[in-house]
């Protein structure tokens, strides 16, 4: 599949003419049978015994430079954008849309060119896709690795003109005992909007169901009057939220709000536009744009997806007319911003006074009770941020929990073992704060 | 516990023979790819999985090949069962390899 020859298989420098060459190997090959063969036209190669390489006959050589432009060629009529990483990481081979993505964005949103690392290419991304790029290297190693066959994750990016939002895929493929991964991107940003705008009846019919589904999970949806409830679901719509995607930054205008179902997004606080710290976490018990209620279209940070799951949404203008108009829902939003608040304070005294296991005790607990599973993905670098301390921290602390029984840590999951165990080793702000119970 | 002898092997009945081959391939060009194609069509159909075959890239293990001291490629060689021999070439004439793998060339239809 290399589009280049291997360097050992070059004729040597000296046999410039087929002539020359068909000469050089009469004189290395004696045998009958050997030469019999040669002049059938039946060999691909002859071994150098003074540079003890195969050199490769020019029909061979011919032959594999055809073939190799033949795959070139059906690489770039590929209307995605495709490249091919080598068991290091490093970009072997891209197709022309994924050259002309990385033309036109400048390396933006992981897009490299060939003799680049795309691992190093991850750790160089802004503060805005960081988690989000460490995923994806996660994700890559595991590919190389063999740990598993596909990787699949969503990715948004800033450019220039706006951003952009798109489909990574990594696929491993075995080739010569070396593994490579073909990582593919398709751009999802076009299709999101159609979907967003296309609204026929019976998508609406089923849309309404599915809202009424999703909705009804979000404690704060269903605490409403029924009355309210229905006003309100033909303003939502529901969405997927995916790990790593970032729904708001800070000084950006929130243009939806969100009410989880079963998904987890971190609220983060970020210090000199790149040390970020955890604040708050909401699940199905809240919503996020609360602040819109206080006056404010902005918002103050950022609102990481930190666990996969579905929510509703709703237009920011109309959450408005819909908070103006409902005593209900304004009263459900005092009390949760007043649950938020209260979170926020606890966290900030926790972040100063307790131990980090305890912390990370507290933080899977309140992750555990927003989320269905037992199971989270996470990576060191991700509970660093979400703590607020170093990765080597988050390694002891993890460790010592392990170590008790309470959680089982592999590399880039958790899981709960001893949920009653796991209250214990938490600090005391974990009964302060819990949604449940 | 000693097995018992059948009395199959008492009688000394014929024991499946695996042949072991190592045939030397230059990449993916073109002579290589058509002798790896022949050679497991043979295999296939004449010796039904009793056989090892290893496929050795020279471009990738040159020294292996010349320590094997295979001077051309593609060439295929029968390790075991002994007398080895080997055949050059693209493996497209059956009967040579046939021969070559100590099988009667009368199989050949």
């Amino acid at each position: 599949m290399s589009p280049e020859l291997p360097s050992a298989a070059r004729s040597p420098a000296s046999l410039t003419t087929e002539a020359a060459f068909r000469d050089w190997v009469r004189r290395i090959v004696t045998g009958a049978a050997e030469l019999q063969a040669f002049e059938a036209g039946q060999l691909d190669a002859v071994m150098d015994p003074a540079t003890g390489s195969a050199i490769l006959l020019p029909e061979a050589q011919a032959a594999l430079q055809r073939s190799s432009r033949l795959v070139q060629s059906a690489f770039d009529a590929l209307p995605g954008e495709v490249s091919v990483l080598d068991a290091a990481g490093t970009v072997v081979m891209t197709n022309m849309a994924w050259r002309a993505f990385a033309a036109a964005h400048g390396g933006a949103g992981l897009g490299i060119c060939e003799g680049a690392n795309f691992i190093a290419a991850c750790r160089k991304v802004g503060a805005a896709e960081r988690v989000r790029a460490a995923a994806v290297a996660a994700g890559l190693r595991d590919v190389l690795a063999g740990a598993r066959k596909l990787f699949r994750s969503e990715y948004v990016c800033r450019i220039p003109d706006g951003h952009c939002r798109f489909t990574l895929t990594i696929a491993g493929i075995a080739q010569d005992g070396a593994r490579h991964a073909l990582v593919t991107r398709e751009n999802v940003s076009e299709r999101k909007r159609a979907r967003a705008t296309s609204g026929s009846g019976r998508a609406q019919g089923s849309r309404i169901t599915a809202v009424a589904r999703a909705g009804a999970s979000n404690r704060l949806l269903a605490a409403l009057p029924a009355k309210d409830y229905q006003r309100l679901l033909a303003g939502l719509e529901p969405v997927k939220l995916t790990y790593g995607e970032v729904l708001y930054e800070p000084g950006e205008r929130m243009r939806h709000v969100y009410f989880p179902s079963d998904c987890v997004v971190s609220l983060l606080t970020v210090v000199e536009g790149r040390r970020v710290l955890e604040v708050g976490l909401v699940g199905r018990e809240g919503m996020l744009g609360s602040r819109l209620a206080l006056g404010f279209t902005v918002s103050s940070g950022r609102a990481l997806v930190q666990g996969t799951g579905t929510a509703v949404r709703m237009k920011s203008e109309r959450f408005m007319q819909e908070f103006r108009r409902s005593p209900a829902l304004r009263r459900a939003l005092l009390r949760f911003t007043d649950a938020l608040m209260l979170q926020v304070t606890y966290n900030a005294a926790c972040n100063r006074f307790h131990l980090v296991e305890a912390r990370l005790a507290r933080w899977l607990l309140m992750t555990r009770e927003r989320t269905p599973g037992n199971e989270f993905r996470l990576t060191h670098e991700f509970l660093a941020d979400m703590l607020g301390v170093r990765r080597a921290g988050v390694t002891t602390a993890a460790s010592a929990l392990q170590r008790q029984k309470l959680i089982r840590y592999q590399r880039g999951s958790i899981t709960i073992l001893d949920q009653q165990g796991l209250e214990v080793a938490a600090c005391s702000c974990y009964r302060q704060v819990r949604i449940t119970g | 516990m000693p097995r018992k002898r059948t009395r199959a092997r008492a009688a000394g009945a014929p024991v499946t023979t695996v042949v072991v081959m190592r045939l030397y391939v230059a990449g993916t060009a073109p002579n290589s790819v058509k002798a790896i194609a022949n050679l497991q069509a043979i295999c296939g159909r004449y010796l039904k999985g009793g056989y090892k075959l290893e496929i050795v890239d020279v471009c990738e293990y040159p020294r292996r090949a010349l320590a094997d001291g295979v001077l051309v490629t593609p060439s295929l060689a029968k390790v075991s069962p002994s007398p080895a021999s080997n055949v050059i070439g693209n493996l497209s004439d059956r009967r040579s390899v046939l021969a070559a793998l100590g099988l009667p060339a009368g199989m050949v239809e």
